[in-house]
């Protein structure tokens, strides 16, 4: 995903490692960007498979 | 030659006599660069269908491997994650760099996106300093001349001192021209980095010249970036050359970086992202030339214009009028909740519902807990769906749009002076900008300020002065007819903000850390980002707030029923009344404790009887702002800051509060204004 605030991208999994250091322990539903510590909501499920289809059918035009 | 006779991937026109033989080592090909820059066109282009994917050793990383044939030598071409630097930071960076750094490659392709040339060649330079074989492709060049963006690859590669090649990776235009710059660096002997080398400034360098002589040699990596990355203090690096040394060797390592740091006013990051950006603003302005007018200009004109002084402040005052004050304090606040709360609640949820209670619990004090003064549903899930909904829903459409529009990192560049003098840099407006969703989450990302001080600072100002974004809308709400009240209670506010915050860097020992970030371009927000960033952020809110006002309402029907309540509010009124407000407002301050919202909703019903004046009003929204944090922020700064300075905290913002809003309530008073 693309960090709203410095515009660098990351891996949303990868960037949940910091929830293991944090009091909350991922409660919060949030992402935060490794690289400059912003922090976004984490997307619903509802938007990840509306996006999850929209690529497949993106993908499928394309070829 | 033709295309296809240099370049020949072992998946497709293989030949008879092409392939090495099992065992026989190959050069490595590493595709480096930032995210979509076309990596991965590049890299298909290169070796073709027959790819290998597996995770690098220790990480779930994957790493895509293939095989190219470039003018009859087999070479393994590795796509790489995305890396901005040679400093990493996440995993996949960390993994990028390890390849980049201990892999020997025969060539180190980096691709960049020619349109955003200026963003990407510090890692040009970096990877040039480290002493790799570098090819740069300026890939998507066709749509860089769309731009009329003129490179002069030539010249480039002239200052460089490396092959510099365009590329459209998608269509597979200057593959040959790359696969010869390939094979070309690939013959050559690695020697000393080419170009001239990138001056750190005095202090940084002279950092780099204590450290460098202690290093022994390392995959033919420079001795200058190996202590350029354990400056920075790079895990990966520190453990390549303090594991594997002697204790001796490891001791004067050790010695030295500590000596060089001590050299150092700021970060070692800072120095070299500065002197890598303007040495990249030199070499472009030798060699590529941009369009002088058009799309770009007028975004990069208006870019400054948000971080002048002179220009920003105004532009913020006139996104906080539009932003704040029109659409969320009077749309949202006014519109929006008179709506849903007289029409959807008053005609047809609360009726309804009391109904269907009274006609299913015969007992009274059930009833209460439902559809009383502060039942479930008359209170508690009004306040969140009637009152806090079309509030933050309006307000998170407002953030999200100047978030996707790239204004927040100017607005940390405007701020930055400002914050200087009260102890901060423009880096604590993360945790200031997070404040106004949320300032318990917020409280916890202030952990990654520099310094305690910093820290300690930001907790304070962020429990006193910041208000979420729910008691933001709602107080935007309260005074949206008066302009003037409004105007009064962000003079108080701010006021208090920077007071404080003057005095705490005061009286606070400790250094000021600098700040620097690369700013993303300015664009247009898109719509699509907007309503998914507003959706995820209502999501996310109305997942926390609805149960927390529940637990508030059945907290109260006990307190009802146990008189706890009317105790603490006969207790708080004498205190209400000594800043001028009526009894009621004893209630919002109460509820303000489980959440500062609800207490602003609170607020805001005792506004809607008309039971405050104007003045009135206004000092009981400058005393609730600035009251105790709610419940949940005051366990999250036990937790981050400890109970000491949680309570210390506490008692100082009660103290605060009530004497701003005494203050504020005799100065309107004596002044004999009306608002």
């Amino acid at each position: 995903m693309i960090c709203s605030f410095c515009g660098k991208e990351f891996d949303e999994q990868s960037a949940r490692k910091a929830c293991g250091r944090c009091s909350v322990m991922g409660g919060c539903h949030k992402v935060k960007c490794p690289h400059c510590d912003y922090e976004m909501p984490e997307e619903p499920r509802l938007v990840k498979w509306l996006r999850k289809l929209w690529n497949k059918r993106h993908d499928h035009a394309v070829r | 030659m033709s295309m296809q006779g240099m370049l020949r991937r072992f998946g497709r026109g293989r030949k008879a006599g092409t392939m090495p033989s099992a065992g026989e080592a190959l050069g490595k090909i590493l595709i480096v660069g930032s995210p979509n820059v076309g990596k991965s066109a590049l890299f298909n282009r290169l070796t073709g269908q027959y790819v290998t994917v597996s995770n690098y050793p220790g990480t779930t990383v994957e790493i895509c491997r293939g095989r190219s044939s470039i003018l009859q030598r087999h070479f393994e071409v590795v796509d790489t994650p995305g890396i901005y630097s040679l400093c990493p930071i996440t995993d996949e960076e960390r993994v990028a760099c390890r390849l980049v750094l201990t892999e020997r490659a025969a060539a180190v392709v980096h691709v960049v996106d020619a349109k955003n040339i200026r963003r990407m060649l510090g890692l040009t330079l970096q990877l040039i300093e480290a002493n790799l074989p570098v090819v740069l492709a300026l890939n998507m060049a066709d749509e860089a001349r769309q731009l009329r963006i003129a490179i002069d690859a030539d010249r480039l590669s002239t200052i460089l001192g490396i092959p510099v090649v365009e590329t459209i990776a998608i269509s597979g235009g200057g593959m040959a021209e790359l696969a010869a710059a390939i094979e070309s660096v690939a013959q050559t002997k690695r020697e000393a980095a080419g170009g001239e080398p990138v001056d750190y400034g005095a202090a940084l360098e002279r950092a780099v010249n204590t450290v460098a002589p202690t290093l022994g040699d390392d995959h033919g990596i420079s001795r200058r970036t190996r202590a350029l990355l354990l400056l920075q203090e790079d895990p990966a690096e520190a453990s390549r050359v303090l594991g594997r040394r002697s204790p001796e060797h490891t001791d004067a390592v050790l010695q030295a970086l500590h000596d060089a740091r001590a050299l150092l006013e700021h970060s070692p990051h800072y120095y070299a992202t500065l002197a890598l950006r303007g040495r990249s603003d030199r070499i472009l302005d030798a060699a590529v030339c941009f369009p002088p007018r058009g799309r770009h200009s007028f975004r990069e004109t208006l870019s400054r214009l948000c971080m002048h002084p002179l220009t920003g402040l105004p532009l913020l005052a006139a996104v906080l009028y539009f932003g704040l004050y029109v659409f969320v304090g009077k749309f949202g606040a006014g519109t929006m909740v008179d709506f849903i709360q007289e029409t959807v609640f008053g005609r047809y949820v609360t009726p309804y519902v009391e109904q269907a209670v009274n006609a299913l619990l015969p007992w009274p004090v059930w009833r209460d807990l439902f559809v009383g003064d502060y039942g479930i549903v008359t209170l508690g899930i009004r306040y969140a769906v009637a009152i806090v909904l079309p509030i933050v829903a309006t307000f998170f459409i407002a953030f999200s749009i100047l978030e996707d529009s790239g204004y927040l990192p100017r607005l940390a560049m405007l701020i930055d002076r400002v914050f200087k003098k009260i102890g901060l840099n423009g880096r604590a407006v993360i945790p200031i900008v997070l404040g106004f969703g949320c300032d318990t989450m917020a409280t916890m990302v202030t952990r990654t300020l520099e310094t305690k001080r910093e820290k300690v600072i930001a907790s304070l100002l962020l429990a006193l002065a910041i208000p979420c974004s729910a008691q933001l809308g709602v107080i935007m709400g309260l005074l949206a007819g008066r302009p003037w009240a409004l105007a009064v209670w962000a003079a108080f506010v701010t006021g208090v903000f920077l007071l404080t915050g003057f005095l705490a860097a005061r009286l606070l020992p400790g250094q000021r850390p600098s700040f620097y970030m690369e700013l993303p371009p300015l664009r247009l927000p898109r719509v699509g980002n907007v309503l998914v960033k507003t959706y995820s952020r209502m999501v996310w809110y109305f997942k926390e707030v609805l149960p927390l006002f529940i637990l508030a309402s059945v907290l109260i029907w006990l307190g009802k029923l146990t008189g706890v309540f009317d105790l603490a509010v006969d207790a708080l009124k004498p205190v209400v009344g000594a800043i001028g407000l009526p009894d009621g407002a004893a209630k919002a301050f109460l509820f303000g404790f489980f959440r500062r919202d609800y207490g602003a909703a609170g607020l805001y019903e005792l506004q809607k009887t008309a039971a405050m004046s104007g003045r009135q009003l206004v000092v009981a929204a400058i005393t609730l702002t600035l009251f105790l944090p709610c419940i949940a922020q005051l366990l999250i700064l036990k937790k981050e800051r400890g109970w000491k300075m949680a309570l210390t905290t506490s008692i100082g913002i009660c103290v605060v509060a009530l004497a701003v809003g005494w203050s504020a309530n005799a100065l309107l008073t004596v002044l004999k204004v009306t608002l």
